[in-house]
């Protein structure tokens, strides 16, 4: 789940590293149907965290308990929950939050990735040799585990989470960052540039950054759906967003306990959620695969 | 000296005060509503002996099944199996003998003498003697075992003697009206003396009793084990089966999934599952596979606590105000779907000393937004909360996961969408067990749901007495509501050591009236604690104690 | 004699690598795990409704080193540790090696279960989707993106409403038979065969693309054979090469999955360990779960080394 598909991304690109350019394109460069799609999705997931009530115009939280529990139907599109609310609402108004979320833990994982693999993959074999220990230990560590304790050291809560699931998937960034640095040092154009008598600024400047961080913008997307699905697991276990936000984790969370009655409580938030992840994703590979064919 | 002294309880009630008069009437709906606890019992032929029946608790797995060790209620559902009390109580709310068969009381109340039932065995074959019950009063005082709950129950227990093999005397240090409700509790259970000279990992392991079934392997985290007492002989008064179990044995099992659980249920992998959700006892009562046991736990309601220690609570007004603006009404009528009734009461229905006041509790906006003037909140701010000198009128609440069901939790998001309406800021702040001890422990909460289970109104004194805000050394108090009131103090304490019952029920009564009239809790409905059965199971019944289901008188019809 | 020594150092490398892994991970849990806010005495007696008096509090600070300075603590732990005492569980009154081993064989069996169930979902579906042309290939990596992104929480209660409760033919809860682990394995396995074929797909149509692989063709060899023998082989030293890292997912996800499907096993007993702020547990099942890591990698090291064409090469040639 949430762990496994930050590591996709790093499984990926340490694949293509070693493949860069050999790989036919499976929807060659023109625009494929899946892109299309989770690009539609994407522009959805933006208008609905930016301007919500363009697409529900009502109180995400009015509550109405005489119509609680109500199937899907044209007036409740998604149906309603416990206390009446309206599902879709909820959904639309709850992506501000998950994004936001998923945004912030993305921003806090890759800052600190790039850090201490920036640190690692530039000293000398000492430092980095510890450091990359570091890293595989706590990379292989239960990532869920660091979050729990996270969050049971600061409280449960959204601020905690962000943090958690920012923190529990630095290792991984900072592993790729790593071996992105080491490759494109000892590539073969830094080689020619130091033949050629360029200065360690310039190649660093001109050509170590350039490719080391082109493929953070692919990670990045990468581990924003990933980053979403981790939130939610947390909310899943009570421990994210407070009741009654309309947060998709939180939202899935409290609609498990009704799933034989009201499957439509659940269902929906976890289709948003996958369906969010698997668009990252799409969008991510797409623009990996322009930019090697750029 | 008189024999059962709780028995006369319903004899004459002195009507003091016309709120008793409603309260008389409550207290005989209650009674019948008592009587009908819908046992699943059907007569469906003669009871059939052998097989196997799966439970699933929704609840932590007991980390010692020792009753006598820390006391909380997932032991005592076990425990109900397996040990024993010295008396129990009936369906009326009345005591009724156990291991004890008889006993009998000094005119000043301290000092009481237990006869016990003869030719009763622990499952290790020690005797249950006079010794036998000593050894278990000195167990729960020890502090190396750990008690909570019955270390509390016995605080006026000063010593215990055995008289003859068969009668055991306590002395206590004043008059205690509530002993016998204390000693029918599944945490001051009766264990083998043997068994528990044992450690105390032995000892949590497989406790020793003298019940219809007996721990035989306890897996942690997979299963308990209880396999039929064949020589067992001492069922409480009002049990209808008199004999050994007809269960071969019981499968416990832990299934924290509530999801989960309801669908091993429904597949016929479990036969009882506990802490039912709402919308699963409604699907079960259409099915015709599976049956609905409602059992409401004893002591107090499920109530909001609201905190008189401190603002805005401190002035009755806010808290008057706070409880005309929730609409609670509507909200258990939607997410209980109708499986729990709304409560007036500090105490639970099964409680016959209970005094319900609907009028207290009615919604009413139009008079909360006047209170609330009257109070001085009469500014809003721009999310429309009021304001009083800059300060806005919050209310910090601090919700325990592991204590308030999802169906609750949803309750509270209600009563915050409404109280929002008349300008009251409700935080709700979900965490774990330790935190939210501490949050309260801290005084860091103006309300608080906090479920307290106990046999008997004696818990009021508990909840409500200002010696309850003095914190244990850990921070805990049990008056969460804080309330401070010197007249109410008086009532409780000698409610807590009269020992004519009438004279008890007046003056638990007057408590009442004075808690609910002040205001300091918002009831919502009795503890909820519902269980389904396969239809199948047959004969499983609620202990009219602390509404543990006992499997003494299950069969299964298969 | 060269050799020897040059291994000899490798494994002192390793094994002192292994200890300091060991270490770390011991020490940052310790400090982790205590800088929770509230009294572990009190977690410890603080069960619904009950409330400990301050003789049994006193007590049980004393018989768990409670009342030692923190410090002092964190020595007693260390000291325990190096003599392979996982030390007693505070909450559940058990040694913790008691409380953990028990609960080892019911995690492992998901997980390699998982593992296996993961790679044979994995290879079925790349193999398939490389050899069918370019819709087959457009499903293949649609569905991989999809599977990759299930929340574990997610599948397995979807799988228990489909599965248990529309269609009835498996149980909603682990009971003990080979038909109660079918759901579980699926919860933890699908996502992770998303994943793994993520990673094998590209590689495994870089493999059918190279010169080993044509001349493989121009030898007169089956296209099946080709597959098997060749490309594939190149294509899963990627994936068998990220096996430890996802050793250590699936016990995360085994948290869940456990949870949702009452299984004993470690990611359950971590997770109400956390919550009882039972310290030893927390230590002694992290302390589990880094040896099984090691161990994981160096067994996925030696079967990269075996599967992996080029590494067999490069061996023998340092060997000789």
């Amino acid at each position: 789940m949430s762990e496994l598909g930050i590591q996709t991304g790093i499984g990926q690109s340490s694949v293509d590293r070693s493949t860069r350019g050999a790989i036919p394109p499976l929807w060659g460069t023109r625009v494929g149907v899946g892109e299309v799609l989770a690009g539609v999705f994407a522009l959805l997931l933006v208008t609905a965290a930016f301007v919500p009530w363009l697409l529900a115009p009502a109180d995400p939280l009015a509550i109405d308990p005489l119509s609680a529990f109500a199937v899907p139907s044209p007036a409740h599109w998604f149906g309603t929950d416990e206390s009446g609310r309206d599902v879709y609402t909820r959904v639309v108004h709850g992506a501000a939050s998950s994004l936001l979320i998923g945004t912030l833990a993305t921003a806090i994982g890759l800052g600190l990735g790039i850090v201490f693999g920036t640190v690692a993959g530039m000293s000398g074999k000492v430092i980095d040799f510890t450091l990359n220990r570091f890293f595989e230990v706590l990379f292989a560590f239960p990532g869920l585990l660091l979050a729990l304790v996270v969050i049971l050291i600061f409280g449960p809560g959204v601020a905690t989470a962000t943090i958690a699931v920012g923190l529990a998937t630095a290792p991984g960034y900072a592993r790729i960052i790593r071996a992105q640095l080491i490759t494109v040092k000892s590539g073969a154009f830094i080689e020619a540039a130091t033949v050629l008598g360029h200065s360690r600024a310039r190649i660093l400047r001109r050509h170590i950054l350039p490719n080391t961080l082109a493929p953070l913008f692919v990670l990045a997307t990468l581990g924003l759906g990933q980053a979403i699905v981790w939130a939610a697991a947390l909310s899943y276990l009570g421990l994210g967003a407070a009741p009654p936000a309309a947060e998709w984790g939180a939202m899935l969370s409290a609609g498990r306990i009704y799933l034989g009655s009201a499957w439509w409580m659940s269902f929906f938030p976890g289709l948003v959620i996958v369906l969010t992840a698997v668009a990252a994703t799409a969008l991510g590979r797409s623009i990996e695969r322009r930019m090697r064919h750029a | 000296m008189r024999t059962n002294p709780v028995s006369a309880a319903g004899a004459a009630p002195r009507l003091a005060k016309p709120l008793t008069a409603v309260a008389a009437i409550a207290i005989a709906a209650l009674a019948l509503t008592g009587c009908t606890a819908p046992s699943p019992q059907t007569a469906s032929g003669s009871p059939r002996t052998g097989g196997t029946l799966t439970y699933a608790s929704g609840d932590a797995e007991p980390t010692c099944l020792d009753p006598h060790v820390g006391g909380n209620y997932p032991q005592a559902l076990l425990s109900t199996q397996f040990l024993e009390s010295l008396v129990s109580r009936d369906s009326d709310g009345e005591i009724v003998p156990w291991l004890a068969k008889s006993w009998t009381t000094s005119a000043d109340g301290l000092t009481w003498e237990f006869t016990l039932a003869p030719d009763v065995t622990f499952t290790d074959g020690t005797p249950l003697d006079a010794a036998a019950v000593q050894a278990n009063v000195a167990h729960l005082q020890d502090p190396e075992t750990g008690s909570s709950t019955g270390y509390l129950a016995l605080g006026k227990v000063v010593s215990t003697e055995a008289v003859s093999p068969d009668v055991v005397k306590f002395t206590l240090s004043e008059p205690d009206s509530a002993l016998l409700e204390s000693l029918s509790q599944p945490w001051l259970a009766i264990e083998s003396p043997t068994a528990l000279k044992r450690s105390q990992d032995d000892n949590c392991a497989a406790p020793v009793g003298t019940g219809p079934f007996v721990v035989t392997k306890w897996v942690k985290q997979n299963a308990v084990t209880l396999t039929r007492n064949d020589g067992y002989n001492s069922p409480p008064a009002d049990a209808t089966n008199t004999g050994p179990a007809y269960l071969d044995s019981i499968t416990w099992r832990f299934i924290p999934e509530s999801a989960s659980r309801y669908a091993a249920l429904q597949a016929g992998e479990v036969d009882v599952i506990d802490n039912a959700q709402p919308d699963t006892i409604v699907q079960a009562e259409k099915s015709g596979s599976l049956q609905h046991l409602d059992a409401p736990r004893p002591g107090a309601s499920n109530r909001i606590e609201l905190n008189s220690g401190k603002p805005p609570f401190d002035d009755v007004r806010v808290r008057e105000a706070f409880i005309r603006s929730a609409n609670v009404d509507d909200a258990v009528a939607s997410l209980f779907q109708g499986t729990a009734t709304r409560s007036y009461s500090a105490l639970s229905s099964v409680e016959p000393l209970a005094v319900s006041e609907p009028k207290l509790f009615g919604y009413d906006q139009k008079a909360a937004n006047a209170l609330l003037d009257a109070a001085g909140w009469t500014e809003r701010d721009a999310d429309g909360y009021r304001v009083k000198d800059g300060a806005r009128l919050s209310v910090q609440f601090p919700v325990s996961t592991n204590q308030s069901i999802p169906a609750e939790q949803s309750l509270f998001e209600q009563i915050q969408a409404t109280a929002k309406q008349t300008g009251f800021e409700v935080v709700l702040e979900p965490m774990d067990l330790g935190s939210w001890y501490a949050a309260l422990g801290a005084h860091e909460y103006n309300a608080v749901s906090a479920p307290y289970t106990k046999v008997g109104p004696d818990v009021l004194r508990i909840l409500y007495h200002s010696s309850g805000i003095i914190p244990a050394p850990s921070g805990y108090f049990a008056n969460n509501a804080q309330v401070n009131d010197p007249k109410l103090d008086a009532l409780l304490t000698q409610a807590g050591q009269v020992s004519d019952p009438g004279e008890r029920k007046t003056l638990e009564t007057d408590a009442q009236n004075l808690i609910l009239a002040g205001f300091y809790i918002l009831p919502l409905y009795d503890q909820q604690n519902h269980f389904l059965l396969r239809s199948d199971v047959e004969g499983v019944r609620a202990m009219p104690t602390v509404s543990t289901p006992t499997f003494q008188g299950a069969w299964l019809n298969r | 004699m060269g050799i020897n020594r040059v291994l000899i150092t490798r494994v002192l490398v390793s094994l002192a690598g292994a200890i300091g892994v060991l270490w770390a991970v011991a020490t940052l849990t310790f400090f982790a795990v205590r800088l929770i806010p509230g009294d572990p005495a009190l977690a410890l007696l603080g069960g619904p409704g009950s409330q400990a008096s301050p003789e049994a509090l006193a007590l049980v600070r004393a018989e768990n080193g409670l009342d030692q300075p923190l410090f002092i603590q964190y020595l007693m732990q260390l000291g325990r540790l190096a003599t392979g005492d996982l030390g007693r569980s505070y909450a559940l009154n058990q040694d913790v090696a008691q409380v953990i081993l028990p609960q080892l064989v019911g995690t492992l069996t998901l997980a390699i279960l998982s593992l296996a169930v993961a790679w044979a979902f994995s290879l079925t579906v790349t193999i398939w989707s490389t050899r069918g042309g370019r819709i087959a290939a457009s499903i293949g990596s649609g569905l991989d993106v999809i599977a990759a992104a299930l929340p574990h929480f997610w599948l397995a209660t979807s799988l228990i409403i489909v599965f248990s409760l529309w269609l009835g033919v498996l149980p909603p809860i682990s009971t003990g038979t080979p038909a109660g682990l079918v759901l579980p394995v699926l919860a933890l396995a699908i996502p992770l065969a998303g994943f793994l074929s993520q990673i094998m797909r590209p590689a495994l149509l870089t493999a059918l693309e190279s010169p080993f692989v044509l001349s493989a063709r121009a030898r007169g060899e089956s296209e099946g054979g080709v597959r098997r023998l060749h490309a594939i082989r190149h294509a899963a030293v990627p994936a068998i090469s990220l096996t430890g890292w996802a050793f250590g997912s699936l016990i995360s996800g085994a948290v869940v999955v456990e949870t949702i499907f009452a299984r004993p096993g470690l990611g359950r007993t971590l997770l109400n360990a956390v919550t009882a702020r039972d310290v030893p547990v927390v230590i002694g099942v992290v302390m589990i779960v880094a040896v099984a890591y090691i161990l994981v990698t160096l067994a996925t090291d030696a079967a990269t080394r075996l599967v992996d064409p080029r590494e067999a090469e490069s061996g023998r040639a340092a060997r000789s």
